[in-house]
């Protein structure tokens, strides 16, 4: 028998981190107050972020491990979300945090991106699964918003911003899953102007669900004569029931859903076997009308930005529950004396906290957490200035889009990557009370699985780093970048405690920006099999430079900061940690990112080398 | 029905930053505020009385929110404000040069300009656990009181019948507006309060509502109007002197009893309890 799960909620973050970042760090007041954010002040901000805080607390939270538990349900050919998800739904819409950086014209409040993604954070890192359903009606409303006709916007767009309609991104199929271009689904044209749809697609995200009264799937179909591969691809609105102009619900729509995933985590987020048209009668429109056709895959890429920003969100947002929650333990759970005692059974038993290893763990988990949190939101930010120079400066604007491109797979992938590491650390700081269900670390591993592999691989964002983005503007993206790092490690060389650790990240860029030519000359000499070997290792060295040097200024801040305050104030300890973080990660990790790059110049290739018979003789 | 909520900020019990006394004084730096919590249930209660709860939106009737402190307690204003009050005064004090009795006299000046049908008040601030600040304002305004409300019902705009929370059970009574009263943790159960604007079959969430997120950003456009104490009140000395503070003396270890016998034996001869 199962014990009956308690909606307790585990969510923990640390707000006080969020406002250094927006306020101390990247100073956000500077676009506050400017159009096109002239609604927002530093107050409506902090108390938004509180808001949403206590919020996600009291309603999203305790339904973390309830999803986990029920999971979701096919009946009668429909999904069921686990208890309490709908109520969740709805009150999250009436709050309106899902549409917080939504245009006012759509009904959202207009945020800036840095406030919008610590948003995401809470949402995301208190139930992940749930978290979901909204971000993908968010994404594909935001597809329909770009590249809609006029009629699409006016009736879809408000009502997936409002939740009173669901999205999905159909993109995966059995045998298109990485390579998205073999997808087999077709779309026929009809007298009317619509298409009919016919084909499979796996793996989709909320593909049913009984949250809101209908779904609104994004669908990628080839039609008929098309040419093969991504050109041939064409992006339609599928909508679960069909409407009237007006938005009145009509018949269904020949949608169905073919089964339902059993999965290792994101337990209550429906992952489904969609199937269009077994009646042949689904019909389509394509996104932005007839001159679209083919265009499918060009409109997924200009949205995908969002969404593998989202995923590299998810990642630190489940990181920092983690490691909150173990860093509550470790206060609390006894085991041992000190180390100082050891020869002395009567000593006193200590919390684990004040065991080296433990606090090692701790710390480290703590600089990652924090590091990527700040890489995502200088990535906010950048689109933030490129809003708010878009129209009067179009260097700023090239600047900041080239940062946003440039950082992206960083994000997603780094975010997902190390997401997934602190979660394992925060098991392992535990002890065997996180391996049980007892403790909410070992859900928090599983769901945060499942972000190095959907929105495209890490390895495919590692490929896109080098085989777009390096050269992307003629390499000017990177460059400024690199520069950007330089003009840190000039200005900070000499300070007083936080010197060396800004020398060892200026070998550090140097080290980089030498893999970097070492991947050109790969290309340019034809070794293009070593690019694929090595580029998920130049960018975790790329991801690791980023965050040293976020931490380091935060940390150059928190020095100055810390001289004013009193001793016994709580931000003096904030800082200090601060401080910390930053001189862990430059010790522990940094170095690290020159090793790497030896590794890189070794042009190792015994792994291509190796006979597919070697592997195993079983 | 208009109706004035007068709030208190106090240090937010759950962080983790206590209060710590310095020779003889509170050490308030560092400190995270929050609304205390009575003054919460009690802009809820207004909110609720001045609304149809099937669309709060729209408020039927006027709710004003007042505070006593420096700058910063704007803050706390502002948050009663995104809920749904419809505008705020900061009565500018600095926090130690307040007491209850002072309070409650410059809340009567403001009472008898801003001639409010009812003034509802948390039962306590969570901070001092003074519980006076309602009954002072009561008497001085010569006013009808009902204290520690778990329930009310307004059919009219002349009366209410508050049910008090007492040993061992509630207490009706109908009290004639205008009047004070002084809410306790029950009055935010989803059927606490009945106003005449909401049907009977309305149930609210449990607890305080959530501020939505354009309610948040409209709040900076409602009036926040800045008031001196000293146009309140004529005679600002304090009646409470504070002479020190010292925090309560830690517990002492528990012992171990070997066997059920001994705890009983103890409980009996030692504790003398049963
Ligand atoms: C829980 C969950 C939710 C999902 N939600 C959605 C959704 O909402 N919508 C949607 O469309 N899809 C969704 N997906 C699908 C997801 O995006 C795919 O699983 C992912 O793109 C990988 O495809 P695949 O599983 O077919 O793996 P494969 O493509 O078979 O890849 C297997 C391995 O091979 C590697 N590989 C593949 N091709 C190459 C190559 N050319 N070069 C080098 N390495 C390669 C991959 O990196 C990976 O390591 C979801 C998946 C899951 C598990």
């Amino acid at each position: 028998m199962t014990k009956p799960v308690q909606a307790i909620n585990r969510y923990k973050a640390d707000l006080r981190e969020m406002f250094f970042l927006l306020f101390e760090q990247f100073r956000v007041n500077e676009v506050l107050g400017k159009a096109p954010y002239e609604a927002w002040g530093e107050e409506e901000v902090k108390t938004t972020l509180q808001e949403v805080y206590r919020w996600v607390r009291e309603v999203t939270g305790p339904l973390n491990v309830v999803g986990d538990t029920h999971g979701c349900k096919l009946e009668g050919g429909r999904v069921i979300t686990p208890p309490g998800f709908k109520d969740a739904w709805k009150q999250l819409y009436e709050a309106g945090w899902n549409s917080i950086g939504v245009s006012p014209d759509y009904g959202g409040a207009g945020s800036p991106a840095a406030v919008q993604a610590l948003v995401l954070e809470l949402l995301a890192g208190s139930n992940a699964a749930f978290a979901m359903y909204p971000g993908l009606a968010h994404g594909a409303a935001e597809v329909i918003q770009h590249f809609g006709t006029p009629e699409q916007k006016k009736l879809y767009c408000e009502r997936m911003y409002s939740g009173k309609w669901g999205g999905t991104m159909c993109l995966t199929e059995p045998h298109a899953g990485t390579d998205v271009g073999s997808a087999k689904t077709t779309a026929k044209k009809n007298a009317d102007g619509s298409y009919t749809i016919t084909g499979t697609k796996i793996f989709i995200s909320g593909g049913d669900h009984d949250l809101a009264e209908n779904v609104i799937h994004l669908v990628l179909a080839r039609v008929d004569g098309a040419p093969a591969g991504t050109k041939g691809l064409t992006l339609f609105i599928v909508p679960r029931v069909r409407t009237s102009e007006d938005g009145t619900l009509g018949q269904t729509n020949d949608v169905a859903v073919g089964a339902l995933e059993h999965k290792m985590g994101i337990n209550g987020s429906a992952t489904c076997v969609l199937v269009f048209g077994e009646n042949e009668k689904c019909v389509g429109w394509p996104v932005g009308g007839e001159e679209k056709i083919n265009q499918g895959m060009a409109q997924m890429f200009k949205m995908m930005n969002t969404a593998r920003i989202a995923v590299g969100v998810q990642g630190f947002a489940v990181a920092s529950t983690a490691y909150l929650n173990a860093l509550e333990y470790a206060r609390e759970r006894k085991q041992g004396s000190s180390i100082t005692h050891w020869k002395d059974a009567t000593a006193p038993r200590v919390p684990i906290m004040q065991h080296a290893d433990v606090r090692r763990m701790l710390l480290d988990m703590k600089a990652r957490v924090e590091g990527l949190r700040a890489l995502a939101v200088k990535l906010a930010f950048h689109q933030d200035q490129v809003r708010v120079h878009s129209g009067k400066d179009e260097a700023q604007v090239a600047y900041h889009q080239g940062q946003v491109d440039l950082l992206v797979p960083l994000v997603k992938s780094y975010g997902s990557d190390q997401g997934f590491r602190v979660c394992e650390t925060a098991i392992q700081t535990y002890g065997g009370a996180g391996y049980t269900r007892d403790y909410p670390v070992e859900q928090y591993c599983r769901d945060a699985k499942i972000f190095s592999i959907y929105e495209g691989t890490n390895h495919i964002q590692a490929m896109d780093l080098v085989g777009r983005k390096l050269g992307q503007a003629g390499g000017a993206n990177l460059q400024s970048f690199l520069g950007d790092v330089a003009k840190f490690v000039a200005a900070h060389s000499g300070h007083a405690t936080l010197g060396p650790a800004v020398k060892a990240l200026g070998a550090a860029q140097e080290a980089v920006g030498g893999s970097a030519m070492r991947l050109l000359m790969w290309f340019q000499s034809g070794q293009l099999a070593l690019v694929p070997l090595a580029a998920n290792r130049f960018l975790e060295m790329m991801s690791e430079l980023t965050v040293a040097w976020l931490l380091l200024q935060g940390a150059v801040i928190a020095e100055e900061a810390r001289a004013k305050v009193d001793a016994a104030h709580p931000d003096h300890a904030f800082y200090t940690g601060k401080v910390q973080a930053a001189l862990y990660f430059t010790r522990n990790v940094l170095p690290g990112v020159t090793h790497k790059a030896e590794l890189m110049g070794a042009e190792d290739k015994t792994a291509i080398d190796i006979p597919d018979a070697a592997f195993a003789t079983v | 029905m208009k109706i004035l909520v007068p709030l208190k900020r106090v240090a937010d019990p759950d962080n983790a930053n206590k209060v710590k006394v310095n020779g003889g004084k509170l050490e308030t730096t560092g400190l995270e505020w929050k609304p205390n919590p009575f003054d919460e249930y009690a802009v809820e209660t207004a909110l609720r009385l001045t609304e149809n709860g099937t669309n709060p939106k729209a408020r039927q009737g006027e709710v004003v929110v007042v505070t006593f402190g420096p700058k910063d307690t704007e803050t706390t204003l502002r948050a009663a404000l995104a809920t749904g009050a419809d505008r705020a005064i900061r009565v500018d004090a600095a926090d130690d040069a307040l007491d209850g009795d002072l309070v409650a006299r410059a809340l009567k000046a403001l009472v008898e300009k801003e001639k409010p049908d009812l003034v509802l008040l948390g039962k306590q601030a969570v901070d001092g656990d003074s519980n006076q600040v309602g009954q002072l304002l009561a008497e001085y305004l010569g006013w009808p009181q009902a204290t520690f409300a778990g329930s009310i019902q307004s059919e009219d705009d002349k009366s209410l019948v508050v049910g008090r929370e007492v040993d061992g059970g509630t207490l009706k009574v109908r009290v004639t507006l205008p009047a004070v009263v002084s809410v306790d943790l029950r009055i935010v159960a989803p059927n606490s309060v009945r106003g005449k604007h909401t049907p009977p079959t309305h149930a609210y969430a449990d607890g305080v509502r959530f501020a939505a997120l354009m309610a948040i950003m409209a709040a900076k456009k409602k009036p926040l109007a800045e008031v001196k104490l000293a146009d309140l009140a004529s005679d600002t000395a304090l009646k409470i002197k504070y002479t020190g503070f010292e925090l309560p003396p830690a517990r002492k270890a528990g012992i171990k009893v070997k066997a059920v016998s001994e705890l009983v034996d103890k409980l009996k001869n030692e504790a003398k309890v049963v």
